[in-house]
């Protein structure tokens, strides 16, 4: 026992739950898509005309304002509340939502569940418009050169003091523009590399202002972007800051020295870190935020729990104060199993991060005991799991010749069987895919792209390879390299412990090439090591998902080469290229260049054009598989929800998807206990 | 004895100091460090880390400079007590470690104390019953024990638990007395959640002590000195426990050295199936995002541990023992 190691006991382990996995799955294979609901939500009302004109609020509120601690609901909501139209009916206050989560790392679990989301602009329940949220509209002018944002009258901060176009000016003046806080400015506050200003118009207007024209800037606010809320403030970005919180970290406002005393007493390193820590949303409670709950123990604390924010903007039809539900207590798991497991027990309220498809059985058969129902949320994103061809390796000069050759690639992209891969690890739930998103995505180039490439045909792709000059073969019936060195072995490279489980699939994807002759190698390795061979350009072939890619111009990391930390590359050296606008790297192949072009291009032009950008970016991938897609639209990623029966206004299918920070896309502040 | 005592502990200290160097060397051995780590968590949700952010961050954490720097930074901070800053919880290290510290310790001193009130009596009774069925069924269920990996019956446990007495899943809380100041609602909420997680911990440890109690007593049995007692008409307890018994007892006391340290590192997978608040999961999560004064702190930890145990058990054979007093001055 002692002798084991550690890692050949997590291997049996694995094992053995993976039997348990295998032998549960056939019994449920039938009744995931029946799982799978209608897509709906709450809505955002924008006509003033039918904004409640008087506010209610919850009992303990009502209860200070009695005392004198608070103001008035009606003062504290301000002129111009941001009404939302609960999905089915007015709901009642009180009660505690519990859920867990994985330790400080997991920041993104309560940005998604109780953020509010705080963005200026946040997209309705379908995830393809854009509506007023923190701010109460935008206005074009100068031909999308610039936009004036309205804030809403009277709107506070979660300590009472007022939020307006100041907080933009500071942020951008003096936490944007400051090199200490951000080294390097965002691409986001940019068009065509070239950077924006921010500036104050009025108390309760700001305008955005660029060289050129930036017609994408109301997705790029309502994205999981830069300039996308205090989920970001962590790292100083954002858009607006509490300004009155924030100056006395700032060295401008109490001068450098008395900073410095400041930071070492709170014991911080440098004032960069002491001020990103007050500045974070999950991290300091004193930082006042416009989010519906905010932060009352901290996420570096066993238990994050979450409070409601007197100064809430958020109201229902009926004019009351959301959120309905009182505090938020999401409790630290220790690891995957132990989290998945207290879901089945019942012991959370409303669970969607981190459960695991693979215990859908189990999921489902303590529905009953655990008082839950089970929902699935299949993503729009065309890829649960894809396979990205480093373009530019070079260590082996024959691979990357292949790597290059378009036909090789569509053969291998044509030597997988997806639905027996959809049938073992998906349970039948996912779609066999290329790249491109759901049909009913805008940026979708048509319903012949969904199988472009992307159905099992041996025949055809044995052809393919015998014509580009692989027709020789060893004794075993795997094809030899070119220039004679033995035969043509492939690597791929997985990581272990994620949502999809890469490793085991693409073992199967190994068996499955056999019949093409390829001999693909599996190499499972662990997430630093993974970057580092990515940085170094020594992978081959990467195995990961395309989420987020629904968002095609917000979330474009795995559309093409476009960031270098990537555990899963298409080419590290495009992506230089990419972001040194040609000065560094190396140049893509012509297709490559067309479609970043286009992409690139999309930021600048009025949406009409812009969607078309999008579909030729999606149909050139496709076409050109860069990427290869293997199952699709499933529930993979975050798409297993457990949610308690006496929960309210709990939609039977949510748009599943980083950008709509999932389930912050159906509002959870309109979540309430009937009982 | 004094002096045999004192130069063991100048030897303990030394150990201590060469184990603190090796301890932030091996840490340093994984490719990337805590920034790498980072990045690569903001690339999983789709954020950008661009070099020069990366470089910056690494200046902010000191990760630029040479390794004897960023050791010497450290032996000094531990100087004041300060053990560092942990990087990713984004608090001083000691305040990390803090509850879960004691936790460990209290989990561990049961499943070890666990052990011993089995193991003993059951290897006594197995060696003088020998081939009876008791011994029998002591050494199948005693094999058992240990060839039954210990984190797959913390997982049958768990399941169980669950589904027959609907029991709280994981942790040594219930979710109400998490957070909550202690107090004796607290303490037996604890003691509540203490057998399974000791049980499951001591239970190797068990089976092992079990047998090797077993062939020490058999070999002891049969020497003339017990044949001299029993002849001499002492009462049959009375032969058993005073002599063999107490021979048979060295491997137990030298053990301690090591028992310690198992029981912390050795339980890593069976706390995280248990989801125990304790250090080992945090040892694993620290080396994983290259979390480098907490991983330090803790592998320290572990080896100072090692080192008192060892300590003790020296104290403890001497004591027990007095031919190795004999020897030794």
């Amino acid at each position: 026992m002692q002798t084991r190691t550690l890692r050949s006991k997590l291997t049996i382990g694995l094992t053995i739950a993976a039997l348990i996995g295998f032998a549960v799955a056939a019994v449920a294979q039938n009744t995931g898509k029946s799982l799978i609901g209608k897509l709906e939500g709450p809505e955002v009302v924008t006509d003033a005309a039918k904004a409640p004109k008087t506010f209610k609020e919850a009992p303990q509120l009502a209860e200070l304002v009695k005392q004198g601690k608070l103001p008035a609901v009606a003062e504290r909501i301000g002129q111009d509340p941001l009404v939302i139209k609960p999905l089915n009916e007015v709901g009642r206050y009180g009660g505690t939502w519990r859920g867990g989560f994985t330790g400080p790392a997991d920041f993104w679990n309560g940005f998604r569940c109780c953020q509010g989301p705080d963005h200026l602009m946040f997209w309705d329940y379908t995830g393809d418009r854009v509506m007023p949220n923190i701010a109460k509209g935008l206005e074009m002018q100068d031909g999308g050169r610039a936009w004036l944002v309205h804030l809403r009258r009277g709107m506070k901060w979660s300590d009472g003091k007022p939020f307006t176009a100041d907080d933009f000016a500071f942020w951008f003046e003096d936490i944007y523009r400051n090199k200490d806080l951000v080294p390097t400015p965002s691409a986001q506050m940019a068009i065509n590399g070239k950077q924006g200003v921010i500036e104050k118009v009025d108390t309760n207007t700001v305008r955005f202002k660029f060289p050129e024209p930036y017609f994408m800037l109301p997705d790029v606010l309502a994205g999981s972007t830069d300039l996308a809320g205090q989920g970001f403030a962590y790292r100083g970005m954002g858009g607006f800051a509490p300004a009155h919180y924030l100056k006395q970290f700032h060295p401008k406002y109490v001068g450098q020295a008395e900073l410095d005393k400041k930071t070492k007493e709170a014991k911080f390193d440098s004032w960069v870190r002491m001020f990103l820590f007050k500045n974070d949303w999950a991290l300091n409670p004193e930082l006042p935020v416009l989010s519906p709950w905010k932060t009352a123990t901290p996420i570096n604390t066993p238990t994050w729990t979450l409070e409601r924010n007197p100064y809430s903007v958020f109201v229902d039809t009926a004019g009351n104060q959301l959120p309905y539900i009182d505090r938020v207590v999401l409790t630290l798991a220790e690891n995957l199993e132990v989290l998945n497991l207290r879901a089945i027990a019942g012991e959370y309220d409303f669970q969607q991060r981190h459960l695991d498809l693979g215990k859908l059985p189990v999921f489902l058969e303590n529905q009953a005991k655990g008082n839950y129902k089970v929902y699935l949320d299949p993503g729009d994103y065309g890829g649960d799991m894809i396979i990205k061809f480093n373009l530019n390796y070079d260590a082996d000069p024959e691979i990357a010749k292949w790597y290059n050759t378009a036909d090789f690639r569509r053969a291998l992209a044509l030597g997988i069987d997806r639905d027996q891969i959809n049938e073992t690890f998906w349970l039948g739930t996912g779609t066999p895919s290329s790249v491109v998103p759901a049909d009913n995505n805008k940026y979708n180039p048509g319903p012949q792209y969904r199988k472009m490439w992307a159905t099992l045909d041996v025949k055809k792709a044995n052809e393919m390879l015998d014509k580009i000059g692989l027709a020789k073969k060893d004794a075993e019936g795997y094809r030899l390299r070119s220039d004679g060195k033995g035969r043509l072995r492939i690597e791929i490279m997985t990581l272990g412990g994620q949502f999809v489980q890469f490793t085991q699939i693409a073992e199967m994807i190994r068996e499955q090439w056999k019949k093409i002759g390829i001999d693909l190698v599996v190499q499972e390795v662990e997430r630093s090591l993974a970057l580092k061979r990515t940085a170094a350009n020594e992978q081959q072939l990467g195995a990961w998902n395309n989420d987020g890619s629904e968002h095609l111009f917000t979330f474009p990391l795995h559309v093409f080469p476009f960031e270098l930390a990537a555990v899963a590359s298409s080419g590290p050296l495009y992506v230089k290229w990419f972001l040194s606008a040609g000065a560094q790297g190396k140049e893509p192949e012509p297709r490559m260049r067309e479609l970043m072009d286009k992409w690139k291009k999309a930021f600048g032009v009025p949406e009409k054009e812009r969607i078309q950008l999008g579909k030729d970016v999606w149909k050139i991938a496709a076409e050109e598989v860069y990427i290869i897609g293997v199952i699709g639209m499933g529930p993979a990623s975050m798409g297993v929800r457990v949610v308690k029966n006496n929960m309210g206004n709990i939609p039977s299918r949510q748009y599943n998807s980083p950008d709509g920070k999932t389930p912050g896309i159906s509002r959870p502040i309109t979540f309430y206990w009937k009982n | 004895m004094l002096a045999y005592i004192g130069r063991r502990a100048l030897l303990a200290v030394f150990t201590v100091w060469a184990i603190s160097m090796l301890a932030f060397a091996i840490i340093q051995l994984p490719p990337g460090d805590y920034v790498t780590s980072y990045i690569a968590q903001m690339a999983s949700m789709g954020s950008v880390v661009t070099d020069e952010e990366a470089q910056n961050l690494r200046i902010q954490y000191g990760l630029g400079q040479p390794i004897y720097v960023q050791y010497w930074k450290w032996m000094k901070q531990i100087g004041d007590g300060n053990f560092g800053f942990s990087m990713e919880w984004r608090r001083p290290v000691t305040e990390v470690i803090g509850e879960r510290l004691w936790l460990t310790v209290v989990v561990a001193v049961s499943a070890l104390l666990l052990t011993w009130v089995l193991a003993l009596p059951i290897g006594i009774y197995s060696a003088v019953r020998q081939y009876s069925i008791g011994d029998y069924t002591a050494t199948f269920v005693g094999f058992i024990g240990l060839a039954v990996p210990n984190f797959l019956l913390a997982l049958v446990l768990l399941y169980l638990g669950f589904t027959m007495f609907n029991a709280h899943i994981g942790g040594l809380f219930s979710p109400e007395l998490q957070d909550a100041p202690w107090s004796w609602a607290r303490v037996w909420d604890l003691l509540k959640h203490l057998p399974i997680p000791a049980l499951i911990l001591g239970l190797a440890g068990t089976a092992q002590q079990i047998r090797i109690m077993r062939a020490n007593l058999l070999d002891e049995l049969g020497k003339p000195y017990v044949v001299t007692a029993r002849s001499k008409g002492l009462p049959e307890t009375r032969v058993i426990v005073k002599y063999p018994v107490r021979m048979a007892l060295n491997p137990f006391a030298s053990t301690i050295g090591y028992t310690l340290p198992y029981i912390v590192s050795g339980s890593i997978i069976v706390s995280l199936v248990l989801g125990l608040p304790t250090v080992g999961p945090l040892l694993l999560r620290a080396l994983i995002s290259q979390d480098m004064f907490l991983a330090g702190t803790i592998v320290l930890l572990l080896g100072i541990m090692t080192v008192i145990g060892t300590l003790i058990s020296d104290i403890v054979l001497v004591w027990i023992d007095p031919r190795i007093r004999l020897e030794d001055t």
